[in-house]
């Protein structure tokens, strides 16, 4: 059986005021052109001039909001760096590939080419943090930062002695993906604001979204803010693996459906996948609060890292904004959280989290 | 020459993103790598681009780039006798 692992420090870029604003969500941040992009802060204070004039975006918010990370855990240079990522650097991929047509494969910027390589930001990281120790970055759709946790999960079971990994995920969206996934019916036909995107869970489709999130994820108990139990990766997810899952998982924990403290739902305003969250909409008890995340962020491959650092504030601040509520407990304290969340693409993930050291 | 030199001023500046500067900024025989703007390996790879795609020069002998890549001057020297568009 896999030892859990710690959370020491998370940092997360996203659509909300998330990165540099004084407390838990304030003033949340809503759109209604069917697109929830992150709010950008000053990528010179993480970043070496010289190198910041070429990079795209994504590297600037990934790159960011990893040395955050570092800043906030203490730490000047991890074990190693895992990431993942659905898309990695999307603009920067669309431009090289545009070129490429243009210019008939003559005379390309090498630029582009550089820094659209899924591990540029890993890579980066690295170097700021003179890290010359284990370095991955995963590609893997809706399962990418679960597999990097997995990895960095495996990899601190090996050891006693304690290690620290950053561990992240970064995605982006471009008008040109928004307009790929369209046409595979990804987003909502009449576009609500994305505050009121969950009542509007009776026809199909979502809203876009981006993020990234960085976790230093370590093997001492010791000053974390959480510890993950359990985590389980799902493929073609139904209603039924879901619930079995999560019964599953609390078994082994020696837990019961009530026990839950909070269950953070990645329920998208998608009628095709809304019934994957209804067994907890209705199973729950009195006890446990049901919240929700992606009217927040949007839909994006890795959006798990939203909600996995949305955990670390619930945990720290022990309040909980209105706006993520969907079922209010009787519970007034979060000492453990159930993450669960699925990605269009057949994929779904259950993380169990929990303050009991 | 003068105008050329301007030209490519502005062209680098772009092409690499130099924010902030302007031609007034960059001395015509000033170093463009190490000591003088800073410019590093990919920077000359972009700025071969540049001569391809501006000029029509493509430059095969990374020494002759090397000296061809001197400076505003040295670039503009080369491109008056050998540019194709």
């Amino acid at each position: 059986m896999m030892k859990p692992v710690y959370i020491s420090a998370a940092a997360a870029l996203s659509p909300q005021h998330s990165f540099d604003a004084d407390g838990f969500l304030p003033d949340v941040v809503s759109s209604n052109n069917g697109k929830l992009y992150v709010q950008d802060t000053d990528y010179s204070k993480f970043i070496n001039p010289v190198a910041i004039r070429r990079m795209s975006r994504m590297l600037k918010i990934g790159i960011s909001t990893g040395m955050r990370t570092m800043q906030l855990a203490g730490i000047e240079t991890p074990d190693g760096i895992i990431t993942g990522t659905g898309r990695g650097s999307m603009r920067d991929m669309e431009l090289f590939l545009g070129d490429m047509i243009r210019l008939q494969e003559e005379a390309l910027n090498p630029t582009y080419f550089i820094q659209s390589t899924y591990n540029s930001i890993n890579g980066w990281l690295a170097m700021q943090t003179k890290c010359t120790g284990y370095n991955q970055t995963y590609v893997h759709r809706g399962h990418s930062l679960e597999v990097a946790l997995l990895d960095a999960q495996m990899l601190l079971n090996e050891n006693e002695a304690k290690q620290t990994y950053l561990v992240g995920c970064f995605d982006e969206m471009t008008e040109d993906y928004f307009v790929v996934k369209n046409k595979a019916h990804y987003w909502k036909k009449t576009l609500p604001d994305s505050q009121h995107l969950l009542q509007h869970s009776d026809t199909n489709g979502t809203i876009g979204g981006e993020g990234a999130a960085f976790f230093t994820i370590t093997n001492d108990a010791a000053n974390a803010i959480c510890s993950i139990e359990q985590m389980t990766m799902l493929q073609e997810p139904t209603p039924q693996t879901v619930q079995a899952t999560i019964d599953s998982i609390l078994a082994e924990k020696g837990m019961r459906l009530k026990d839950l403290d909070m269950v953070l739902c990645g329920m998208s305003g998608d009628a095709r996948y809304q019934p994957l969250y209804q067994p907890i909409l209705e199973n729950t008890t009195a006890h446990t609060t049901v919240a929700a995340f992606k009217h927040l962020c949007g839909e994006y491959d890795t959006s798990t890292g939203f909600a996995l650092w949305l955990a670390t504030r619930l945990f720290t601040a022990q309040t909980i904004p209105e706006v993520l509520i969907q079922k209010k407990g009787i519970n007034p304290t979060i000492g453990n959280i159930l993450v669960v969340n699925h990605y269009p693409q057949g994929t779904a993930s259950i993380l169990l989290l929990s303050t009991n050291k | 020459m003068e105008d050329l030199k301007l030209t490519l001023k502005q062209q680098i500046i772009e092409s690499l993103n130099l924010q902030g500067m302007t031609p007034a900024d960059i001395d015509d025989n000033a170093p463009l790598f190490g000591e003088g703007l800073g410019l590093d390996s990919i920077d000359s790879l972009e700025m071969m681009v540049l001569l391809e795609r501006n000029y029509g020069i493509k430059i095969e002998d990374a020494r002759e780039g090397r000296k061809v890549l001197e400076s505003v001057a040295s670039m503009a020297d080369y491109i008056a006798q050998n540019r194709k568009i």
